[in-house]
């Protein structure tokens, strides 16, 4: 893989150590939608891949990004009234992007793909038993992801196909006690 | 679409100038029976709720999808749910410091805390003292009855005889052959599905259309057959062939919403007791509810020591005042009323109305819970999904301990509830490793194959398991609060053991692989199912209340909940609750008409 212009650079913006580079144009221009409540544009084009990472469009339905799951984990975490559980957040999406630069020199959003899965990789290897800031901060954003994926439309009906939630007039489905 | 045919009666005026027949404390399942069979024997009946009356259809919203909901079922920001480690780390009072606004039992964690929020009590207006206890209350009109787990299950000999089956404890002052008759009228009243299995230790009900089993349930019930033990279809009070004579209830449409809600159902398919019991009652015209009315005092007539009535404290403008009456029945819930008595002290009573045996609040027993196995069942890995969930409820293992054998380590047994199969939500998503397709594909693949159950089992009525009123604590009105003395002991710890080492033989048996075992045991109070504050007995020094749920101390004090259960049993409560209140209000209402009480 050739590395592109915008990788060169954000390599030399990596060195300048800013807490989070802005994301690409790409991101930038997937992540478009409604401002952020809680996050910063940045941190929340972050999360929108990260949870797209987890839960991926695959063949059968859409993913995280589609379900909507960054705007929402963002709009709860906008009105919530614990502090802590707000800074854990922002300070587990830095942690997340300084383990990009330690492994690649670059933010995670100016990281390749393959080097994206890297960290998620890394992080995820000890998911349970954490020691990192990152990997302290990965089961959680684990959690979260599947709470808000499989509660959205996408998650329960394009990609679960639930059956259930309807006035059944005839007989239950299922088998009888024999 | 709403199917309810009738709104409920509408609020009325409360006259407290004149004296009623009888004066009920606590509109739930005993609560609710009692006006039910009062009213409908002529008696005029003034009914006081602690909560209020909610519009429980607006709360329980039971067919809303996740996503229309701003917070997908939880509740907004500043409620909070008590925890395992909460209940086990601290002691009461849980919300003592808290910087929540409000918070209640773990119920409100079950997954939908927005839906119950209004239902259960605030825990910072309600403390307790004492041990450690997951004390799970309702202050609403129908009380738990609004968010119960529907399980509708008979006692037996084996519960009522049960020291003469085994040499442990006391029995009961009846014999099922007593309370079959009534046990028989629930059903037909009230509604129930299952299906007849002809146990001796699990009598059958006039059953309606069963729940049906999904695949792995099926599996399992085969597996069981093989080593002599059952496994049935959820017994749901739930009405799911209709109920002509009821016009606020609808039939079940198995829509699917009983699981993955802490309980509720907006078309009343499944019992509560308003629309089961109160609203009917109404329609009499000789019942009238006053809600938001805290009852502290059950009030004695100083020439004759008969109870006169009951003193209430209006919860919202904090105003004092007496409902007069010629029979006071206390039916608040079994710890609820043993407060009651406890707070009635008189000259003539000076232990607290009822208690000359010393016993109210004594006897304290209930269902322990919490071991339980999960399994995979491999044929269903990756096939497409099926309607699991729209049903009131899974299955029903009853109790195949000590019953014929003798189990070294304990007595008494226990049975599993579980279920198996697709849900809403595909809570294998938690446990599955990793991330990415192959992390998405598995969750997809295994969401239907899993099945899983856990016990309840009998805990022991014990004498040194009691709660009496705390000398300092005091609720938001002023009134002293229980505290609690209570800890499971050996027996339960050694049963608790077995079921996990049941379950998972059980599995095994079926071919469903085990994929995980719980052993912990849940916290004191977790099964909801506390009984026994006040327990029926024909000895007046060992027992509160004779076999009619009378105070053996005050003829016209009847209480008619679970505080009157000898002994826990391993089946839940709720109906035999009802079956006993039904027997002693017909009873009651009998010895009224000749003037003996």
């Amino acid at each position: 893989m050739t590395v592109t212009r915008r990788e060169m650079l954000a390599v030399t913006a990596a060195a300048l150590a800013a807490p989070l580079v802005p994301p690409g144009a790409a991101e930038a221009a997937r992540a478009a939608g409604p401002a952020p409540k809680f996050f910063t544009p940045p941190e929340f084009a972050l999360l929108d891949e990260l949870a797209e990472l987890i839960i991926p469009a695959d063949a059968h339905s859409p993913g995280a990004r589609a379900a909507g799951v960054a705007s929402y984990i963002d709009f709860r975490l906008s009105e919530s009234l614990e502090p802590e559980r707000q800074a854990s957040w922002r300070s587990g999406l830095q942690a997340v992007d300084a383990l990009s630069r330690e492994l690649h020199g670059r933010s995670f959003l100016d990281a390749t793909p393959d080097q994206r899965v890297a960290v998620l990789t890394r992080i995820a290897a000890a998911e349970h038993e954490p020691k990192t800031p990152a990997e302290h901060f990965f089961p959680e954003l684990k959690h979260w992801t599947a709470r808000s994926y499989y509660t959205s439309k996408v998650g329960i009906h394009a990609d679960q196909q639930y059956k259930g939630n309807v006035y059944q007039r005839g007989e239950y489905a299922g088998y009888d006690a024999k | 679409m709403t199917l309810v045919k009738s709104a409920p009666p509408m609020s009325q005026d409360v006259d407290l100038s004149k004296t009623y027949d009888a004066v009920v404390v606590g509109s739930g399942a005993a609560g609710g029976m009692a006006a039910h069979v009062l009213t409908s024997q002529g008696m005029d009946v003034l009914m006081l709720e602690a909560g209020k009356k909610l519009p429980i259809e607006q709360e329980l919203r039971s067919m809303q999808w996740p996503y229309d909901h701003p917070r997908r079922g939880d509740a907004p920001p500043g409620y909070h749910s008590l925890s395992f480690n909460e209940y086990n780390i601290r002691t009461p009072p849980y919300a003592k410091g808290s910087t929540f606004k409000h918070v209640t039992s773990y119920v409100g964690g079950w997954g939908g805390s927005d839906y119950v929020k209004n239902i259960l009590v605030d825990e910072k207006d309600h403390p307790y003292t004492g041990t450690k206890y997951a004390w799970v209350r309702a202050r609403a009109l129908g009380g738990k009855t609004n968010i119960w787990g529907r399980l509708a299950l008979r006692l037996s000999d084996y519960d009522f005889k049960a020291k003469t089956h085994d040499g442990y404890g006391d029995d009961w002052p009846i014999a099922y052959a007593d309370i079959e008759p009534y046990y028989d009228r629930v059903d037909r009243y009230l509604g129930i599905s299952g299906v007849k299995e002809n146990l001796p230790h699990l009598p059958d009900s006039l059953f309606q259309r069963p729940n049906k089993l999904t695949f792995g349930e099926v599996k399992l019930r085969e597996g069981l057959k093989k080593m002599g033990r059952v496994l049935t279809p959820y017994r749901a009070g739930v009405t799911t062939d209709g109920l002509k004579h009821n016009r606020y209830r609808s039939k079940c449409y198995g829509r699917g919403a009983c699981d993955r809600r802490p309980g509720g159902c907006d078309i009343h398919a499944a019992f509560d007791s308003p629309t089961g019991l109160i609203y009917p009652a109404v329609d009499t015209g000789h019942l009238k509810i006053r809600t938001n009315s805290i009852a502290h005092e059950v009030l004695v007539d100083s020439n004759t020591g008969k109870a006169r009535g009951v003193a209430f404290v209006d919860s919202v403008t904090r105003k004092s005042y007496e409902a007069k009456a010629k029979v006071v029945i206390v039916a608040a819930s079994t710890l609820e009323s043993a407060r009651l008595l406890l707070l009635s002290r008189s000259p003539q009573h000076p232990n607290g109305i009822g208690n000359s045996s010393g016993h109210v609040g004594h006897n304290f027993c209930e269902h322990v819970m919490g071991p339980g196995v999960t399994g995979l069942v491999k044929d269903l890995v990756g096939k497409p999904p099926t309607l699991d969930d729209g049903r009131p409820g899974g299955f029903y293992i009853p109790r195949f301990r000590n019953l014929k054998d003798r189990q070294p380590g304990f007595v008494r047994g226990y049975g599993f509830e579980g279920s198996g199969g697709f849900s809403i939500f595909p809570g294998n998503a938690f446990g599955t490793p990793g991330f990415g397709a192959q992390f998405k594909k598995e969750v997809r693949d295994h969401a239907g194959a899993f099945i899983g159950m856990g016990g309840f089992g009998e805990v022991l009525a014990r004498y040194e398991n009691y709660v009496d009123l705390d000398p300092d604590a005091k609720d938001a009105w002023g009134i002293p609060t229980l505290r609690f003395h209570y800890q499971f002991g050996d027996n339960e710890r050694k049963m608790c053991e077995d079921m996990v080492a049941a379950g998972r033989e059980m599995f095994e048996q079926a071919g469903i692989e085990v994929v995980g075992t719980d052993d912990k045991m849940l916290t004191e109070g977790w099964s909801i199912h506390e009984l026994g504050t006040a327990r029926m007995g024909s000895d007046p020094k060992t027992s509160v209340l004779n076999q009619f749920q009378q105070s053996h101390d005050v003829k016209n004090l009847f209480v008619v909940d679970g505080s009157s259960h000898v002994s826990a049993s391993c089946q839940n409560p709720t109906w035999t609750i009802m079956a006993l209140a039904w027997r002693s209000c017909e009873y009651l209402a009998g010895e009224f008409k000749k003037g003996n009480v």
